[in-house]
């Protein structure tokens, strides 16, 4: 096990490169000109290429990245070229943000789909499982911007009361109650999104668990449907569903991206959407290489915690 | 709106020179617009927090690399600059109480307030100015350059005394003054900060309130700076309120709702589909002013491309339907239909300039002809920024308008960006779709998009009679004189030999709750909280 | 997957595969209603010169914002366009991007999975890590860097969207081409003499066509999505050739001013045709997948 979570690790090794690699090609590509975009109103040629040494891209691109990645690795991503934010800091100070909005937006989604999942799978192709799952897949066939304003201004104007604030955030260490309150309809949002998603797992699993010996023979020796259902199949039936959530946790990140513009959420998601228009290359790089290492590492743990929770699966022998 | 257009005689130096000193004994200027809005009693409400949602995030909080407009709703409540405006548009004395302007034009010596210390208790002096103004000139990525210019030296006279040796007569100089390049931050903090100090400039400047925290894409809290030296003209201290939250809310319908659900308390800069709404609501207070904002189509001029011959560029301008732009477009009416680029709020402004006063198709055609030969269309690519509803709108109306001159646009969207950088480059196929926020001296809303070769002359643009003219309208001190300068290169720069297509002025508007008085609107569109005060 | 050697739709004869679709389908209504709009649809994009009621792009500032009413069914937009027929044309580009950027991401995807699981060893092994870089980039990000990067044209938002659903193919093809390259009838056919490639296309492929179809089916929605979000980011397709996302987007900030009319149309339209795919999507893998389709 220990060996197989080393290789793993290793293995991350070139992912990274080649995702990092990637996004320094990609940022580089768009006609614009941040040397230009960036050197005030001094527009002669000289104190453009000035600007251009200044922001390190005078040098050709391999060791632009050779320099960048050096200093990524002791954890200095540089500084954003448009507000000379240290890019490190500026990402510190968000993920708390998006992961607070992410998990709740996961709670949301995860209890919902256990719930109508497991009446779903027990009473198979009835109405029930026509509904339900009809009306969550209407949910993730809304574009999650259109709902998010709608929900904004049914809140507003025709919900009285005003229950939810259109948009903004507060931390949860200035007022939890005031944050919490601003939680709810970002976090519906992205839910409504995944919804769908969590709910076919779940039932999906739970049938295929239906269809195996044990349960027959649980039903066979005349135990109640509720039993079976909880204490056996669902048991089982977890198995991808935690999969799936720790595949979630680690694609937070680009969840919120979005609904971070739309609610005015000071997070991760929304420094992407602001940096990459406006070629801040240093942010888009640190960025994309936070979100795909939470991703690479909570895979990782999702493949650990499956072990762990099933014995049967091996990795001894375990396919690259 | 006529009754909107209000000379700004203060500008051109001699007469300011009278103003500055007249005023300068009448007391710090904040009295005068808490007086003119008419709220401000002798029993002054103190104490209270407001929260303003700006239309975008603020990207530079140091004025020396800021950029964008909207940095300057905070600049102002941090940073006191030399000289400011009062609401009509007269420069009033701010940091400097008097200035003197030499017989030759090309000095100019200012008395400084005294007793006035940065937030971080270093004292602002004429060392501070010296040392201010010389970062602007020199320093790294400066935006400030193009206005200090003309600025040769600064000299301390003495610690309350300031001179400036000119290259030559400016009369732009005070505007741009009252604005970045004139704002005063603390040597102190700048050089603690280093890089940082445009994101946090805490402590950083003179003015009515202090930024205490700075959350980027989030909020920036001001808070009332309680050694301010501005009174009320009962001798109340300034500033009333406790605390003003700036929060950056990109989407304006959601901005709005915030207003309206009461989570803010004041916004600027309307979209013209909302403000009939607004001024139904009994809740809100509607207020506008003329602005000095402009819009306009910028052609690519340069050799070899299609609007290097001007024709072309004048037959586009005859073609389109400014009034319909206004009533139909994004403005919906709020705003004012416009031929060039000096503003109804400026002294200058000409009324009776409307080079077409309807759309001439049939005259577009004509110059078209003439300038490709008969049966030719004239067809371009109009670069329009990408993602802003707004603007694709206003886009499609002009392409519809110039159609029935059987010009054809092709409309295509770009990032902000990389448009700015095409235009840099005059790399840009046809025309884009820019806009200017304006400034408060004509100058600034004119030589740097026509004269040859200057920061913002994107169309390529090149003229000697017009570098000519406005060159000499700098060095002129007799207001009517540089009037008629300004006016004569305009005729030539819209009409005779034009170097953009302008249609529109903006509209200064705002939206705030009912309970928020105190406070003036300006041309400039910049909210002054330090004399609001919030009631009960 | 069953143990048996061949395929189960191999067996059969025609008419019983047949009644096996109808039987299927009687039992599938989501494949009915799911199938019956995405038809809908497809035949609104190829019918759209013909039953549009007015030209979707000529404006008209004279019949600017016009609630619902017998002359224009949806409306009409602020420069006076019928909303109805911008959401008729507005399908074609819709619908292209959903198919072209999942025919992108089928082609490359297949290709990479089938080669990878075939040949094995370093290939394999590359081929995998770069599969993996792609899937660890997050998904909206790197659509936006593409588009970005490349302009905000539709064709570049196909691509992105495309290059985005690539690692699901890839995986899936990959897993499915390792269950059964050591099945007896590849052996078989190997041994036999047939070619790497005609052992791929008649013996491996068949095998994960049903996986593919659902995947297929469910990326065409997200598609339209993406499509609708990237134009929220300003990187949408260029004007003024209708999308649905360009126009949700155009429409919504006339919503607090209650011209609602303007959003109901291209709201409604992705709305259900994402919805229909989904739904098809949904009812095809359990209809397909064999190990769902055994417990019923």
């Amino acid at each position: 096990m220990i060996q197989y979570i080393l290789r793993r690790l290793l293995l991350m090794i070139p992912v990274t490169l080649l995702v990092t690699m990637g996004v320094f090609a990609l940022a580089r590509i768009s006609p614009a000109d941040p040397a230009v975009v960036f050197a005030g109103e001094d527009r002669d040629p000289a104190a453009i290429e000035e600007m251009r040494k200044e922001l390190g891209l005078d040098q050709p691109l391999p060791v632009q990245y050779v320099a960048w990645l050096s200093k990524a690795v002791q954890g200095d991503l540089g500084r954003s070229f448009q507000n000379k934010q240290r890019v490190t800091e500026a990402i510190l100070e968000r993920i708390p943000v998006t992961f607070e909005l992410g998990l709740a937006a996961l709670t949301i989604s995860v209890t919902l789909a256990l719930l109508i999942g497991v009446l779903s799978a027990v009473k198979r192709n009835s109405l029930v499982d026509l509904l339900s799952t009809s009306v969550t897949l209407m949910g993730v066939s809304f574009p999650s911007f259109f709902l998010g304003v709608v929900l904004i201004l049914v809140f507003a104007y025709v919900i009285p009361g005003h229950i939810f604030p259109p948009g903004g955030f507060t931390p949860i260490t200035t007022d939890v109650g005031d944050n919490l309150r601003r939680l709810v309809l970002p976090a519906v949002t992205i839910a409504t999104g995944s919804l769908a998603l969590n709910l076919r797992q779940v039932r999906s699993s739970l049938l295929e668990v239906f269809g195996h010996e044990y349960i027959r023979t649980a039903r066979a020796k005349g135990l109640r449907e509720t039993v079976v259902v909880v204490r056996h199949a669902l048991k089982n039936a977890l198995i991808p569903v935690v999969t799936l959530v720790g595949i979630q946790v680690g694609a937070i990140i680009e969840g919120a991206v979005i609904t971070e513009q739309i609610f005015s959420i000071p997070g991760i998601g929304r420094l992407a959407v602001q940096a990459i228009p406006s070629h801040d290359y240093p942010v888009v790089q640190g960025v994309v290489l936070v979100s795909a290492l939470s991703f690479m590492v909570s895979t990782l743990l999702v493949d650990i915690l499956y072990a762990w929770i099933d014995p049967r699966i091996s990795y001894s022998a375990a396919s690259a | 709106m006529r009754g909107l257009r209000i000379p700004i005689l203060a500008l051109f130096t001699v007469f300011a020179v009278v103003v500055g000193a007249c005023s300068s004994s009448g007391g710090p200027s904040p009295s005068g617009s808490a007086a003119a809005s008419g709220s401000a009693a002798a029993k002054a409400n103190y104490g209270g927090t407001i929260t303003f949602a700006l239309e975008n995030d603020v990207s530079n909080l140091d004025p020396m690399l800021s950029s964008l407009f909207v940095d300057r709703n905070i600049h102002y409540a941090i940073y006191d600059s030399l000289v400011r405006v009062d609401p009509k548009g007269n420069i009033i004395p701010w940091l400097a109480e008097k200035w003197t302007t030499s017989p030759d034009g090309k000095t100019v010596t200012f008395n400084l307030r005294q007793g006035v210390k940065y937030q971080d208790g270093t004292t602002f002096d004429a060392a501070s100015v010296k040392w201010n103004i010389e970062r602007y000139k020199t320093g790294k990525g400066s935006q400030r350059t193009g206005d200090l210019s003309a600025v040769d030296t600064v000299e301390v006279v003495d610690a309350n005394t300031v001179k400036f040796n000119l290259k030559q007569p400016f009369a732009p100089l005070l505007a741009a003054l009252v604005d970045r390049a004139g704002m005063m931050v603390s040597q102190k903090v700048a050089d603690a900060q280093g890089a940082d100090f445009t994101l946090k400039p805490f402590k950083a400047g003179t003015g009515p309130f202090i930024l205490t925290e700075a959350v980027k894409n989030d909020h920036y809290t001001l808070e009332k700076n309680p050694d301010w030296w501005g009174k009320d003209s009962a001798g109340n201290k300034l500033p009333y309120l406790d605390k003003v939250i700036v929060k950056p809310i990109l989407d304006g319908d959601v901005r709005l709702t915030n207003l309206r659900t009461g989570q803010v308390q004041y916004v600027n800069r309307l979209a013209g589909k909302d403000v009939a709404s607004i001024k139904a609501d009994s809740s809100l207070l509607y207020q506008e002013t003329g602005s000095f904002a402009w819009s306009s189509m910028i052609p690519n001029e340069a050799p070899g491309f299609l609007f290097s011959d001007h024709r072309l560029v004048k037959a586009v301008a005859m073609a389109i339907d400014r009034q319909e732009l206004l009533d139909k477009g994004p403005a919906q009416g709020v705003g004012i239909a416009g031929w060039g680029p000096i503003s109804p709020a400026h002294a200058a402004y000409d009324s009776n300039f409307k080079p077409w006063p309807k759309a001439d198709p049939e005259g577009a055609k004509k110059l078209v002809a003439d300038a490709l030969g008969p049966g030719k269309k004239l067809e371009f690519e109009l670069l329009i920024s990408s993602g802003d509803a707004a603007t694709l709108q206003l886009a499609q109306l002009i392409q519809a308008e110039l159609a029935k001159a059987d010009i054809v646009a092709n409309i295509k969207t770009q990032l902000f960006n990389d448009i700015v950088t095409l235009q840099q480059q005059h790399k840009h196929a046809g025309m884009t779709l820019v806009g200017w926020s304006g400034r408060l001296d004509p100058d600034g809303n004119t030589y740097d998009f026509v004269v040859t070769g200057k920061p913002n002359n994107d169309s390529a643009y090149s003229n000697a009679k017009v570098d000519d003219l406005m060159n000499q309208q700098r060095g002129e001190s007799d207001p009517a004189k540089r009037t008629a300068l300004l006016q004569q290169a305009q005729q030539i720069y819209v009409v005779d030999d034009p170097a953009r297509v302008w249609f529109q002025f903006g509209l200064s508007n705002t939206a705030s709750a009912k309970n928020l008085t105190g406070w003036s609107i300006y041309a400039d569109l910049i909210p002054r909280f330090e004399t609001a005060q919030l009631g009960k | 997957m069953a143990g048996t050697a061949v395929p189960l739709a191999l067996r059969r004869t025609r008419g019983e595969r047949l009644s096996g679709a109808w039987y299927f389908l009687r039992r599938n209504p989501r494949m009915i209603v799911g199938g019956a709009i995405v038809g809908a649809w497809l035949l609104i994009a190829l019918l759209a010169p013909f039953i549009a009621p007015y030209d979707p792009i000529k404006v008209n500032p004279i019949d600017s914002l016009i609630p619902p009413s017998p002359g224009h069914w949806l409306g009409t937009d602020d420069l006076g366009r019928d909303v109805l027929s911008r959401v008729m044309w507005g399908s074609r580009i819709s619908l292209s991007v959903g198919l072209i950027s999942v025919s992108i991401g089928l082609l490359v995807g297949t290709s990479l999975g089938l080669a990878a699981g075939y040949l094995g060893g370093t290939f394999d092994l590359l081929i995998m890590r770069g599969i993996d870089a792609l899937l660890a980039f997050p998904a909206l990000i790197l659509a936006i860097a593409i588009t970005s990067a490349l302009g905000p044209q539709i064709q570049n938002s196909m691509i992105a969207i495309g290059i985005v659903a690539i690692p699901a193919y890839a995986r899936l093809t990959r897993g499915q081409v390792l269950a059964v390259r050591q099945r007896e009838y590849i052996t078989a056919a190997r041994t036999i003499g047939a070619t790497p490639l005609r052992i791929v296309l008649r013996h491996i492929f068949p095998n994960v066509m049903n996986a593919l179809i659902v995947q297929a089916t469910l990326s065409t929605a997200f598609a339209i999505l993406a499509e609708a979000a990237l134009s929220f980011l300003g990187l949408g397709p260029q004007p003024p050739y209708p999308s649905w996302g360009q126009d949700i987007n155009y429409s919504q900030r006339y919503l607090p001013n209650l011209k609602w009319w303007m959003s109901v149309g291209p709201g409604i339209a992705i709305f259900t045709a994402v919805f229909a795919f989904n739904f098809l999507g949904d009812a095809l893998r359990d209809a397909l997948d064999p190990r769902l389709r055994r417990s019923g």
